[in-house]
């Protein structure tokens, strides 16, 4: 497994610290594959947890408004904020077959797994951690551009 | 170390690409702006009734206008309350959820009801948008006739609409005009705006028949192919039949990738296309076509091997199509576009195709 990207701001006390372990270390997955993920949470009181969700997502960057689809979502309430309102696990899920990663000229679409944490006074935090789906090469270039 | 719970912030940062505003503020907002809108349609729809607002009544209470100018005027806050409450009822149903519960809970729904779905995309494929209205008409030597999509047809519809409405309201002048004529009066400033009117107006009509008689004298293009939805990598049959007569300088058969983005600038919605591959498939030089006889040629459509596939979403696409261009001695060229759809190329499929499609490990 290799550590995946880190929540915003890890080095400010208060913050919490997202690490997710990918079963590959590229982070390069097939269409159909199964993906495996291990995510842990620190440095943030358990108490002060109500809600956690991890999802596996595509989205869209690039010039046109951001389009989201949801692969895979869960959603982890705990009683009172208890330290199991903080889980340390894993899952594992199939990868769809589409959409593909694509690195476009004004449309790009990203995969990744996110991972959301709700506090005691509705703020909540969010780590995302972008993986790819698929080997398609990015985009050449502009050939023209269209009225 | 405890997390620190601070206020929520009304400005928030961009970082990266996401930002660190707090939603609950935004949602707020959003709720006080439909409150506002359901009060306004409720101030206005009670005045409506109590008659403070005196329409449809004079000053002694007497009506003097139908039931139609009741609902008319009821339009205004029965849109204010629609809207309002809609907007309400959306903002509550959303309120702290995440955007990827909104959106799993959205998902659910269309997997629910896929008749709402429309033709957008296929559940087993998502993202992926359908061929079924590309799929639907035989070719008459290879298995589909793809449909046409000309710029020219709506340039054309286009025009012929400016032209009708332009000469609508000239007549309107005209008769106008006419009539203050046939009564002995004499309209100078009326006459003077009529001249320019007239001037673009028979220009229109010109312009037009113009452009409808080099649309159609070109003749019909068609284009069928073997095989449908395409595949990278694969290679199909096509077959390019082209209608009309007299000598064509060239004919150009392309295969494009474009990319479309949605987006909205102030109050405009804007889409930016830009074509991000383009390869000639075939092109021909100084063909003759005889009245009755179309031209006819097979071309092989081979589809790139890494090959980004048809996607369509919300605001974003990447399409395919292949384009005929035509240049035709003597008449204006002409571009026919026909959309394809890319499926992704069916890899990693075999072995672990056994598997449950999810598998939560569980939590420590």
């Amino acid at each position: 497994m290799t550590h995946g990207e880190e929540g915003e701001g890890v080095s400010r006390p208060g913050v919490p610290r997202i690490t997710v372990l990918f079963d590959r270390p590229e982070r390069s997955y097939a269409p159909h594959d199964v993906m495996t993920v291990r995510h842990e949470v620190d440095g943030v009181a358990a108490a002060s947890v109500v809600a956690f969700e991890r999802s596996v997502v595509w989205y869209t960057e690039g010039k046109g408004e951001e389009d989201l689809g949801v692969h895979h979502f869960e959603r982890i309430e705990g009683e009172g904020g208890t330290s199991d309102s903080i889980p340390t696990g894993s899952m594992s899920l199939r990868l769809p077959g589409s959409p593909l990663s694509y690195e476009g000229i004004i449309v790009k679409i990203r995969w990744c797994v996110r991972v959301r944490l709700f506090f005691e006074g509705g703020r909540d935090f969010v780590s995302e951690h972008v993986f790819e789906l698929g080997a398609v090469p990015p985009a050449r270039g502009a050939v023209e551009r269209l009225a | 170390m405890s997390a620190s719970v601070r206020l929520p912030r009304f400005f928030g940062k961009k970082r990266g690409h996401r930002r660190t505003g707090s939603q609950a503020w935004g949602s707020f907002g959003e709720a006080i702006f439909y409150s506002l809108l359901v009060a306004a349609g409720l101030v206005f729809g009670g005045l409506l009734l109590t008659g403070s607002v005196g329409v449809g009544a004079d000053e002694a209470g007497v009506q003097w206008a139908g039931w139609w100018l009741w609902i008319f005027t009821a339009l205004i806050p029965g849109a204010l309350l629609a809207f309002g409450c809609s907007g309400l009822i959306r903002t509550v149903r959303g309120w702290g959820k995440s955007e990827e519960r909104r959106a799993a809970a959205e998902t659910i729904i269309e997997l629910l009801e896929p008749a709402d779905q429309g033709a957008e995309s296929r559940p087993d494929l998502p993202g992926i948008p359908t061929c079924d209205d590309l799929v639907d008409s035989p070719g008459t030597i290879l298995r589909y006739r793809l449909p046409i999509e000309s710029p020219e047809s709506w340039r054309l519809l286009g025009i012929g609409l400016f032209a009708a409405l332009w000469n609508a309201v000239l007549a309107l002048f005209a008769v106008t005009a006419g009539l203050d004529l046939l009564g002995g009066r004499v309209e100078l400033v009326l006459l003077a705006v009529l001249v320019p009117f007239l001037v673009v107006g028979v220009g229109g009509i010109a312009f037009f028949v113009r452009r409808l008689f080099l649309t159609t004298a070109v003749g019909t293009t068609q284009l069928e192919i073997s095989d449908h939805p395409l595949l990278p990598g694969a290679s199909y049959d096509v077959l390019l039949a082209q209608g009309g007569a007299g000598t064509f300088t060239s004919i150009d058969l392309t295969l494009e990738t474009e990319e479309s983005a949605t987006f909205r600038q102030g109050t405009d919605t804007r889409t930016e296309r830009v074509v991000v591959r383009r390869e000639l498939m075939k092109q021909w030089r100084d063909v003759l076509i005889s009245p009755g006889v179309r031209f006819e040629a097979h071309v092989t459509l081979s589809v790139p091997d890494d090959a980004m596939h048809s996607f369509i979403s919300e605001h974003n696409a990447v399409r395919w199509r292949i384009v005929v261009h035509g240049r035709p001695d003597h008449r204006a060229e002409f571009v026919r576009a026909f959309p394809l759809v890319v499926h992704p190329a069916p890899v990693g499929m075999s072995a672990d195709r056994s598997q449950p499609d999810a598998i939560p490990e569980g939590r420590s």
